[in-house]
């Protein structure tokens, strides 16, 4: 791990992400570019397809950046939706919380 | 809200859904090929389908289906909307009506005609579909995203409801159910209408045991994407007994949005049949926490694990109505807009009803209203009344004040008129219906023209002129239309067209009902009444009058009695009931050209415009619509005539003279003419006769007030009113005592009231 170090930037999802956050989503994301970072989806209760596809975007951006992408933290919402589309975020999964 | 209100809201729904297939479907005869009219036409027939599954109706579903089934193939240009396909599709929206009325007041449908329907409907969609949509049901609905939206989700949080959830719960599933393979590839425009894949997801997982692989190949890095554009795509596989429908189903009020295909496997081997090329991701089946969650937030209503399948039903129900709702403002906003982008569609129809937003009414509580107005017009013009003849000083602040107190319950008055008053579209598009079907049944090809279907007329006028109408409908098409040979050999175009036009004129609507027929037959029609008696054989009569013969009871002119007309009532009901609405009815005709009928009716059946007259000491009122002028007769101008009866010569005519305090038994003997003021009215027949009264006391708009719910019916009084001074005045049935002064007696006369 090692670009996780100073530089390492987190993201606190919005509880609901629906389609008026994706825009919102993706400024965010955007303005993190170059940066490895640290989402925190605890507090995430509902999310949409369009929210997941920014985020899953993300996650291939940052890969081609080098850069780390990780859930640092996800709420039990996040993850059932996301099993339930079929999206595996498991490997994006922070390992050592 | 309890069932029976939703019910009654479906319904309500229902009727605005039919008169917009039916206007859709006359748009497509017209030749109109625009796709967001089959789109409309599609979404109204989906729209009745989907609340009636809500409550059970399986009737009106099962044919909904196949109906639907069938505009698809249109939708999706497998189907030319032909002549003879849209005659079908007319027929078939015909027994849907009929369908949604025998659901909501019970009775019987025509079994028959409805399973005939199916029939050609089925074979409408086989016909030209390809082999590979064979069976019926399974015709895929995959079609382009119209430029409307789709019933909305996300403002009232409602979730697709499919309503084949009823027996979920028996969720034990085993492994040898059959399975179906779901590629579920949502649009932008899903999204943008509010719409959620992962809730669509979420309620196909619910049918059974459901792997799932997301495609996100098009998925472009971060900067080149749009955040709010369709970029997953999903593969489903899922095994449920629920069948291919209830998978259907869950996509229903997305299925513009995406596309969607859904096919049978051939085993029931999910893993093998799709596990080779694609990584899928079995999803757990327990769901229950994510509902919770997703759930809460959007206030959804739908809550099926914890209540009973009856509220179910209510939550389907309230959905339903809003896909209503949102469907015909959609179509609406979608006019103005066509083939913009989705948003922009959404904006239109949300602009479009909030421009005009309405409330649905009882209209018990509407009739109450205007009564207590009715009633306080009356107070008022008792109330200035009583302060005119207590105010010896002449003008006062008072009489000020109660001027505009006048006004101002005159005022009240109109807007609360305003309130009844409906356009006639429904009625006029129930006679389309009524062409259809006698076309159908005479062999004669019809076309309904109409015109000014937006004309406002007060409801109980509207609910009353239904059944006049149909019958002049009936004698055009049946008497009037000629075959399509002899049209053809006539010069004109084989089909015929009835024209029904309504428009404002001076206070009253004209209705208008023209066909481009033979016309009247004169020769036969005046032969027809010698036969009967009516007329003297060497009777010398112009065209207007003979023409006016039809009005006679007991005359026909067909030399068949049909099923349809010809049984001698007809005109002469027709003429009685627009009569009973206070209105007139006349005809012209040109040989070879057609007839036009032209009804001229008040706007309210509520207020009158009436002269208040004097006789032999009696307040009456004779309503102003009769009245063609008044007159002082000279005592040069009488004439007698035989042993009682007495004419008068206006302008080198003669015309009989009515005493109408003779008639209604005000007194016994006759009054002397040249004391009185004579009334020259129009009565039935066109005929005129002058009404002598002894004086007028003048003009007044008076609220009716049936006699016949407070009294009885008296013979030769329409209704009654109540004047400023508190006195009972009645209305004068013009047509009853112009009879009765030809000796018919009164009493035998039928009412002829004015309903009150």
């Amino acid at each position: 791990m090692a670009a996780k170090k100073a530089a390492r930037k987190s993201l606190s999802l919005a509880p609901v992400l629906d389609l008026n956050e994706a825009n919102a989503l993706h400024g965010k994301l955007m303005a993190l570019r170059g940066n490895p970072l640290a989402i925190d989806a605890s507090a995430v209760e509902r999310v949409g397809a369009l929210c997941v596809q920014v985020l899953m975007a993300g996650a291939k951006s940052w890969e081609e950046d080098n850069q780390s992408f990780t859930f640092a933290k996800v709420s039990d919402a996040f993850t059932k939706t996301t099993q339930l589309i079929g999206v595996n975020i498991d490997h994006l999964m922070a390992k050592e919380i | 809200m309890d069932m029976n209100e939703i019910k009654e809201i479906f319904f309500q729904e229902c009727e605005e859904q039919l008169a917009e297939l039916e206007s859709g479907l006359l748009r497509l005869n017209d030749g109109d090929r625009d796709p967001e009219t089959v789109n409309a036409v599609f979404r109204a027939v989906h729209s009745i389908k989907g609340g009636a599954g809500a409550f059970g109706l399986d009737d009106l579903v099962s044919f909904a289906h196949v109906f639907e089934t069938t505009l698809d193939c249109v939708r999706s240009n497998k189907l030319e909307p032909n002549q003879d396909v849209l005659k079908v599709m007319l027929k078939s929206a015909d027994v849907l009506a009929d369908l949604t009325n025998v659901a909501r007041d019970g009775g019987s449908v025509d079994q028959a005609r409805s399973a005939q329907l199916i029939r050609e409907l089925e074979a409408l969609a086989k016909g030209e579909a390809p082999p590979a949509a064979a069976p019926v049901a399974a015709t895929p609905k995959v079609v382009a995203a119209p430029a409307a939206p789709a019933p909305v989700v996300s403002d009232d949080g409602f979730v697709p409801v499919a309503f084949s959830f009823d027996d979920f719960g028996d969720d034990d599933v085993s492994a040898d159910l059959p399975a179906y393979d779901v590629v579920f590839k949502p649009k932008s425009e899903l999204y943008t209408k509010g719409n959620e894949a992962t809730l669509l997801l979420r309620d196909l997982s619910r049918l059974g045991e459901m792997s799932i692989h997301c495609n996100m190949d098009s998925l472009p890095p971060l900067d080149q994407m749009d955040p709010e554009a369709a970029y997953f795509s999903w593969k489903v596989s899922i095994k449920t007994d629920k069948g291919e429908d209830a998978v259907r189903s869950v996509f229903e009020f997305a299925e513009w949005d995406c596309d969607l295909e859904v096919t049978a496997q051939e085993s029931g081997d999910v893993a093998e049949a799709t596990g080779d090329d694609l990584p899928m991701q079995p999803v757990p089946f327990d769901l229950s926490a994510l509902d919770d969650e997703l759930d809460a937030p959007l206030g959804v209503v739908e809550e099926e694990e914890q209540i009973a399948a009856v509220q179910e039903a209510v939550a389907a129900a309230e959905a339903a109505s809003n896909v209503v709702q949102m469907a015909a403002s959609a179509s609406r906003g979608a006019a103005s807009d066509k083939g913009a982008a989705a948003a922009a569609a959404q904006n239109n129809a949300q602009q479009a009803s909030a421009a005009a937003p309405t409330i649905r009414v009882d209209l018990d509580r509407v009739d109450r209203l205007i009564n207590l107005v009715g009633e306080l017009v009356i107070n008022q013009a008792m109330l200035s009344q009583s302060v005119i003849e207590n105010d010896s000083n002449g003008v006062s602040s008072i009489n000020m004040g109660l001027e505009e107190l006048q006004q101002l319950t005159r005022e009240i008055q109109d807007s609360v008129m305003a309130i009844r008053a409906q356009p006639v579209k429904p009625v006029f598009q129930r006679m389309a219906r009524t062409v259809r079907e006698i076309a159908d049944i005479t062999g004669k090809s019809v076309r309904l023209v109409t015109e000014g279907e937006n004309t406002e007329v007060d409801k109980t006028v509207i609910d009353k002129l239904a059944e006049p109408l149909t019958h002049m409908i009936r004698n055009a098409v049946d008497h009037g239309l000629e075959m399509p040979e002899k049209r053809i050999a006539a010069g004109k175009n084989a089909e015929g067209t009835v024209k029904l036009t309504a428009k404002h004129r001076s206070g009253r609507i004209v209705i208008e009902l023209s066909d481009d027929g033979a016309g009247i037959n004169r020769e036969k029609v005046r032969q027809k009444a010698i036969d009967n008696d009516l007329i003297a054989a060497d009777a010398n009569l112009s065209d207007e009058e003979i023409d006016n013969l039809i009005f006679h009871a007991g005359f026909s002119t067909a030399d068949k009695v049909s099923d349809l007309s010809g049984r001698g009532v007809g005109m002469d009901v027709v003429k009685r009931s627009i009569q009973a609405l206070g209105g007139r009815i006349n005809i012209s005709s040109k040989p070879g050209h057609g007839s036009v009928f032209t009804m001229s009716l008040p706007l309210t059946l509520a207020v009158l415009d009436g002269m208040v007259v004097t006789v032999a000491g009696q307040t009456l009122v004779v309503p102003l619509t009769a009245i063609v002028e008044t007159l002082q007769p000279d005592a040069a101008a009488i004439h007698s005539f035989g042993a009682t009866q007495r004419l008068i010569s206006i302008r080198n005519s003669f015309c009989p003279l009515v005493d109408v305090g003779r008639i209604l038994n005000f007194r016994a003997t006759q009054a002397n003419p040249v004391e009185g003021v004579a009334l020259l009215v129009e009565s039935e027949g066109g005929g005129q006769r002058a009404l002598m009264v002894d004086a007028i006391q003048g003009q007044r708009q008076v609220v009716i007030k049936s006699l016949e719910a407070n009294y009885t019916h008296v013979p030769g009084i329409a209704a009654a009113t109540i004047l400023g001074d508190g006195r009972v005045a009645l209305i004068l049935d013009v047509d009853a005592v112009v009879s009765a002064s030809r000796g018919q007696s009164l009493h035998t006369e039928t009412s002829l009231a004015a309903a009150g």
